[in-house]
């Protein structure tokens, strides 16, 4: 597998976990003390979402490995409401904090203009680009709607999520979905650089 | 007859190399190929009424399967090729179908599965055939649980059949954590033919997509270290089979209910392409040989041949 700087930023803020003391420069130009306090902070609300989610997954019937199109159906909706009412005041930035998107957006830059960058965006021109649509947090994914792929290099440099959270490209934006209710659970504008963005 | 059939497609896919700038199938010459060749038997159907060209040999103990790709529109076509495929399940009697991805189109209300995917299949899923399903980026992460695609609950996931296994993979969302688990299964498979498929190709002349390089450059080095053998994509929504690359064998197949009409370019890396109708695949694994055979909705066979298990893939 290709190690691109970004992969090495993201050592960087690792590392900062083990050496707090130490003050050095990443590829974003924050120190790691720095970054290591911004992700430690997303994965912190992330961790918020994850219990919020597992409370509103207490009252429903546990859902089968397989089942039938129809309880799918059944139990994603009933999943979804149940967090929209466990979070009914939730709003684009909540687990995005400005600083978080900062770094999202410094990562990911990285990514594209780093030794796989050639790869990724030929990845995001290929891949059934989605374009931009109107979207909210705890509306659900349009599911008449592609999903564009996020490519491998770019996942590897972003911090690790839960099970059944994850990274989604919807124009320049980048869209943290929850896959077991399908709902959007943030949003970050802008994620992409403009020259990736625009197709 | 449909061996008649198929003849007079091909004498009209021959004529039409000479007229237009796209022939049907790519390229021109399809007598370079480098496979084996296998005597074709015309068969009949228990029930149907006119003969099916069979290229499989159909030896005892064998495992057969079904391939198709973009198949959930839910349109006629996808009933069209079902049809075919159910025809010649009659004669190959293959117990399972892989889905390439893009399994349902579009909405995916319980009455989306019944049109998309129950009903164009039901003779099939009445026999008691499985649909093991791929996720693509039509699909929804809901499919998983939907008890006849029989993903266990998962977005990625793997099944052996005597010694063939398979690696069924969510190329849309390949994050550290599916690549390890790959990485795993095949290390710890000691299995004689390893075949990966998932929605997204590696290698395609499509111009619509192309391949999917960042996708390419983490799962290739993981393919040729471990051996993998087949890799079987969907997405472009057309037929090639691609020249080994880093001697594995690449299919992509993504019109078995789709279709985009003359789409392919014509490669150096490319064996055998289509783009003029949906299709399906045969498959029969039998020993170190990999038998083929894809399909159209109308009965004509574009491709065909045998694929010998490479001794060491990754050399």
């Amino acid at each position: 597998m290709t190690i691109g700087s970004g992969t090495i930023s993201i050592a960087f803020l690792l590392a900062s976990f083990y050496f707090p003391l130490t003050q050095v420069a990443s590829p974003t130009g924050k120190s790691v003390n720095q970054n290591s306090r911004i992700i430690q902070d997303f994965d912190r609300r992330l961790d918020s979402y994850a219990k919020l989610r597992k409370r509103a997954q207490a009252g429903l019937p546990n859902p089968k490995s397989e089942t039938s199109a129809a309880n799918v159906k059944q139990y994603q909706q009933s999943l979804a409401q149940n967090i929209r009412t466990a979070r009914p005041q939730a709003k684009a930035g909540d687990i995005f904090t400005p600083a978080i998107s900062q770094l999202f957006r410094e990562l990911i830059e990285t990514s594209i203009r780093g030794n796989s960058g050639n790869n990724i965006r030929a990845s995001l021109r290929h891949a059934e680009p989605v374009h931009e649509f109107p979207l909210e947090v705890n509306q659900e994914y349009p599911q008449t709607s592609a999903m564009q792929s996020t490519p491998p290099t770019l996942l590897s440099n972003l911090p690790k999520l839960p099970p059944d959270l994850e990274y989604r490209i919807v124009g320049r934006g980048l869209v943290l979905l929850d896959t077991k209710s399908n709902l959007i659970v943030d949003l970050l504008p802008d994620a992409l650089p403009i020259s990736q963005g625009e197709r | 007859m449909r061996s008649d059939v198929f003849i007079l497609l091909s004498c009209f896919v021959l004529a039409g190399c000479t007229a237009r700038s796209h022939p049907a199938i790519y390229p021109d010459s399809r007598t370079a190929s480098p496979l084996l060749s296998f005597a074709t038997q015309s068969v009949s159907p228990t029930q149907a009424t006119s003969e099916l060209l069979l290229k499989l040999p159909l030896k005892a103990k064998s495992v057969r399967f079904a391939v198709i790709g973009d198949s959930g529109t839910g349109r006629s076509p996808q009933f069209e090729v079902a049809r075919e495929m159910e025809a010649y399940r009659r004669i190959v009697n293959f117990s399972f179908v892989i889905m390439l991805g893009d399994n349902i189109y579009g909405g995916h209300s319980p009455r989306d599965f019944v049109k998309k995917f129950e009903e164009p299949y039901k003779p099939m899923l009445d026999a008691g055939v499985k649909f093991y399903a791929s996720i693509g980026n039509h699909d929804s992460l809901s499919e998983r649980q939907y008890n006849l695609f029989n993903m266990g609950g998962e977005r990625y996931y793997g099944f052996k059949k005597n010694d063939v296994a398979f690696f069924v993979l969510d190329s849309s969302y390949m994050d550290p954590v599916q690549l390890s688990w790959l990485e795993k299964q095949l290390r710890e498979s000691n299995a004689a033919w390893k075949i990966c498929y998932f929605h997204h190709p590696l290698y395609s002349d499509g111009k619509f997509h192309g391949p999917d390089l960042d996708l390419r450059s983490v799962l290739t080095p993981l393919f040729q270290k471990y051996q993998v053998n087949v890799v079987l994509s969907g997405h472009e929504h057309v037929y090639e089979r691609l020249k080994p690359q880093n001697n594995i064998y690449y299919f992509v197949l993504g019109n078995s209910g789709q279709l985009r009409f003359n789409n392919l370019r014509l490669s150096s890396q490319m064996e055998v392409g289509f783009d003029t109708d949906r299709d399906f695949m045969l498959v029969e694994v039998d020993g170190d040989n990999f038998y083929f055979q894809t399909i159209t909705r109308s009965g004509a066979t574009i491709d065909s041949g045998i694929l010998r298990r490479q001794t060491n893939p990754s050399n």
